[in-house]
């Protein structure tokens, strides 16, 4: 026998009628224990802004405050100017920047010609990497261009900047990679 | 006054900000999955995944649509689901929201019987046996928030508010899309609280985008069910 929604609905109420007339008459009601407690309740709210493409979308970051400060929550600010609270999947998936078990959380290294990837030091790295920018930029560095004119730049070193780093970062990123002399600095968020 | 969404699937751009918002708030896992040609992604509602972009492509007046479909529980104002448990402990109503709320004590039901009774095919059973859909986001709700999925919507597609409300803005909304869609629908407003509007015929958007005849044979059990069900709920309470 086919029912559809309809028939069934009719079918429950004359079972919640005839169930009405033969009455108990005492409350079966039963006790609902929904602690329906926010996860944000007891977290600080911080404001960011979207780190992915340039429409700039307001967000807050519910942070733990027990300790490990981790980001508990990452969702629209309804008070923001251009998103009032939206934001898209990508946006909406913010939070796995930080909680996310597939993260690195240290800095990697292949060398030439391996195959295969090794952990090392921030010391390491970050030595390593501002060894090779100075002396590619140091080698690569125009004072003057075939017209004599001033430009104070390295072609040789391209930027392509994360779409994980937020506004502010951008900023202090793109300041300091221009003081080197590069002049392609690309957003990977805008390509 | 209970709560209602209204869906407008003519704004929807699959943008997918809901599918995601909704796992974040919930802290659930993402999935596995494969291409499978499609945008659509994961492949179907899960244990993990109570919301889901259903996405078709489909030629109507020799012109190709992509059609878009945010699925999702559609809290039934008289519910199978809930009728077929008979198990306030396992699926109740809330009062205050009208939101069908599955409890850790599905686990007890049989879940075949709860998913068959679905005429829009919702619940999932997880390994253990416990059943999972949507819970409105109770939580947030509750405490004067709107849903995930309603707060993130970039578009309008998404509404969230008091029933009356939304059945206003409902018929607002489809006296609008008419102007363009001539066959704009409004899905089982009557008896829902998750009123779609669509732009053509329902089946078009995914199987059970609408109350079918999909429901088999559960009728005469459920009856009983109902009748007997404050026996049950005092053996349950009992126990």
């Amino acid at each position: 026998m086919n029912v559809t929604r309809r028939k069934f609905i009719q079918i429950t109420g004359a079972s919640a009628a005839g169930l009405a007339v033969s009455g108990l008459g005492f409350d079966l009601t039963p006790i609902k224990s929904h602690a329906q407690m926010l996860k944000t309740k007891y977290a600080k709210e911080t404001t960011t802004i979207c780190c992915y493409c340039a429409v700039g979308c307001g967000a807050i970051v519910h942070t733990s405050k027990k300790g490990d400060g981790r980001v508990i929550n990452i969702e629209g600010d309804p008070d923001h100017v251009i998103n009032r609270g939206s934001l898209c999947s990508k946006g909406a998936a913010l939070s796995q920047l930080t909680e996310n078990e597939n993260r690195l959380l240290e800095p990697m290294y292949r060398a030439p010609y391996s195959k295969k990837w090794e952990k090392v030091s921030w010391d390491w790295a970050l030595t390593e990497i501002a060894k090779r920018v100075k002396k590619t930029r140091d080698a690569s560095f125009e004072h003057k261009n075939a017209k004599r004119q001033v430009v104070n730049r390295t072609t040789d070193i391209v930027s392509i900047g994360s779409s994980a780093l937020d506004n502010e970062e951008c900023w202090i990123y793109q300041a300091m990679v221009r003081a080197l002399g590069l002049v392609y600095v690309e957003h990977q968020a805008r390509i | 006054m209970s709560k209602s969404f209204l869906i407008d699937t003519t704004l929807c751009t699959a943008c997918r900000g809901c599918q995601v918002a909704c796992k974040q708030w919930h802290d659930l896992p993402a999935e596995k999955t494969i291409n499978r040609g499609t945008f659509e992604n994961p492949a179907d509602l899960s244990f993990d995944t109570y919301k889901l972009v259903r996405m078709r492509e489909e030629v109507i007046n020799g012109k190709l649509n992509w059609l878009f479909f945010p699925e999702q529980c559609r809290h039934c104002i008289e519910a199978p689901c809930l009728e077929t448990a008979g198990d306030p402990g396992a699926i109740y109503r809330d009062d205050k929201t009208g939101a069908i709320i599955f409890t850790a004590n599905t686990k007890r039901l049989n879940a075949a019987e709860i998913i068959e009774s679905c005429p829009y095919n919702i619940p999932r059973k997880g390994p253990d046996g416990t059943l999972a859909k949507c819970d409105m986001c109770i939580d947030r709700v509750e405490n004067g928030l709107l849903p995930a999925c309603v707060q993130t919507c970039p578009t309008g597609a998404m509404n969230f508010g008091d029933r009356d409300e939304m059945l206003a803005l409902a018929k607002k909304r489809l006296a609008v899309a008419k102007k363009k869609f001539p066959k704009a629908m409004l899905i089982d407003p009557d008896d829902v609280n998750v009123i779609y509007l669509v732009a053509y015929e329902p089946e078009l958007y995914c199987a059970n985008a609408m109350a079918s005849n999909a429901v088999f044979d559960i009728t005469r059990q459920v009856a009983l069910g109902r009748m007997i069900r404050p026996l049950t709920n005092i053996a349950s309470r009992l126990l």
